[in-house]
């Protein structure tokens, strides 16, 4: 009774309440909603560069890259420290 | 009798930049461009941003008279772009800038920044309010141009349009006329709330009038870039999964090959909208409802019409108080975002996602028209801290595109989460009882 499987289940009850406020919430208030002026604009681009092998992970645990922002269009990186 | 002394000022500043460093005198720059480096003299022999003039000669007197009987009694036929005179129903357009100005063209060769006469930047002294001699009458009529941009002689009934473009930033290059009539957005409005009663705040319901909506012209910067960014991170493709253990310790591991990425992207943006009202441009969701009006754009701002005052009327106008330069870090920001957008089909082969590090943008030019655009706005304020909040259900004037905030009855809301989450526990803790 006490192995992680049964316990995660007590959990359901919280979640989906937690889940269901903030589906309806954002539902009437709409405060996720923004222009996707990524999708929404008309843009012509020419995309060029590289790829390069710099090494291997063995055995993790995590299913994605550390740190993934591939979609996370409007979060920002730093800037390069030099100008080569 | 209150103390009115004021508070201490803080010590001055005296470092570089401060008024008491003595300015440079005048005249030509002391170094001499042809000495610097290269990217150094292009940006010192630069020419200056040039205009487009986008001022109409013929209506700076302030009175769009009809091209055939000369009556200034004009209006917007409702659902087009044409004018027409009450007097004698004679019915014409203007012209469209894109054309006349030739603003979708030379994208991809923009150097330097482009500033329409109507977006240049608004004069520290410039007063709201614009008064008009009537030529009818000889009367005085006042516009005030924070929020209208026509106005009646009281005395000889001639209508004045706001058509000099002052250096307030009330008078854009052009205006996208209404073409969602009024009560198409009632309807469209009830419709987005009927879909949206149950938890809704029980005030807002009982207040609920739609037809209380207001079409108002917001201020744009309609914006072209020509632009490249450079982007650089790591990728991973999995090459092997595999699981240990067995039963409830079973366990997933993953082995990858890890990638340098690089990707550099040349683009150009055609008319990117960016709000040019500070209160507008603000959209922070704790404070105000505006992301809503952010979220109808865009507008098919290609039909812009040059500016005629005469759209205007029997519509309500919000006044422009932000200038290129202050608008710039915006757009920088949105340009970056883009170019991720436009890079991640060419990194789609990397499986197990892409960390970008780090991105630069050059912009290399940007055109920039200023624009009123027609929403319909429905406003209902809700009382609270700080307040309260506004809350906004916004129709796009041109596709009828709506977006609204809804304000919440929290105890409704939270007692249907309630109930759920008490409904699904007991299946839980069943089961849990049950699997013993």
């Amino acid at each position: 009774m006490s192995d992680d499987g049964s316990l995660w289940l007590l959990l359901a009850g919280p979640a989906s309440a937690t889940g269901l406020y903030w589906a309806l919430y954002r539902y009437y208030r709409n405060t996720d909603k923004s222009h996707d002026f990524e999708h929404e604009t008309a843009v012509v681009a020419k995309v060029t560069g590289t790829d390069e092998k710099v090494g291997e992970v063995r055995g993790t645990r995590e299913s994605r890259i550390r740190g993934d922002n591939v979609r996370e269009y409007r979060q920002r990186v730093g800037v390069p420290d030099d100008d080569s | 009798m209150p103390d009115t002394t004021p508070p201490p000022l803080p010590p001055q500043y005296t470092g570089p930049g401060s008024p008491k460093d003595v300015p440079p005198p005048h005249g030509p720059p002391p170094i001499d461009p042809a000495s610097m480096p290269k990217p150094i003299r292009d940006e010192l022999l630069a020419p200056d941003p040039v205009a487009i003039d986008t001022s109409s000669d013929e209506l700076k007197d302030g009175l769009n008279r009809c091209p055939k009987c000369g009556s200034t009694d004009i209006r917007q036929k409702p659902g087009t772009d044409v004018l027409v005179c009450r007097y004698c129903r004679n019915e014409w357009h203007a012209e469209r800038v894109e054309e006349e100005f030739g603003l979708g063209e030379g994208i991809d060769k923009l150097q330097g920044t482009v500033i329409a006469s109507g977006a240049r930047d608004i004069a520290a002294d410039a007063a709201a309010m614009m008064t008009f001699k009537c030529p009818g009458c000889g009367a005085e009529v006042t516009v005030n141009t924070e929020n209208a941009m026509t106005a009646r002689c009281h005395w000889c009934r001639h209508v004045f349009g706001v058509n000099e473009q002052i250096a307030n930033g009330a008078v854009p290059d052009a205006v996208l006329p209404f073409h969602i009539k009024k009560d198409d957005a009632v309807a469209r409005i009830r419709q987005f709330v009927d879909k949206r009663r149950l938890f809704a705040l029980k005030a807002f319901k009982q207040e609920f009038t739609p037809e209380n909506v207001v079409g108002v012209y917001l201020p744009y910067m309609i914006v072209d870039g020509n632009t490249s960014a450079d982007l650089a991170g790591q990728g991973e493709i999995e090459t092997r999964r595999y699981t240990e253990g067995s039963g409830d310790s079973k366990k997933t591991y993953y082995d990858a090959d890890v990638y340098q990425v690089a990707r550099h992207v040349d683009f150009t943006v055609d008319d990117l909208p960016l709000e040019s009202s500070s209160e507008r441009g603000n959209l922070d969701t704790r404070t105000n409802t505006n992301n809503i009006i952010n979220t109808i754009l865009p507008f098919d701002t290609k039909n812009a019409v040059k500016w005629n005052a005469s759209y205007l009327s029997g519509f309500s106008t919000e006044k422009r108080d932000r200038d290129v330069e202050q608008l710039r870090p915006r757009l920088e920001d949105e340009l970056l975002s883009i170019a991720r957008a436009q890079v991640q089909s060419s990194v789609d082969r990397y499986d197990r996602g892409v960390r970008w590090e780090h991105e630069r943008l050059a912009v290399h030019g940007t055109r920039w028209v200023a624009m009123y655009l027609p929403v319909w706005l429905y406003s209902y304020h809700q009382p609270g801290p700080n307040g309260g909040l506004l809350h906004y259900i916004a129709v796009n004037g041109r596709t009828g595109e709506t977006m609204g905030s809804v304000p919440v009855q929290q105890w409704k809301l939270l007692l249907a989460a309630i109930s759920v989450g008490t409904f699904v526990e007991t299946i839980a803790l069943f089961i849990l009882a049950h699997s013993t």
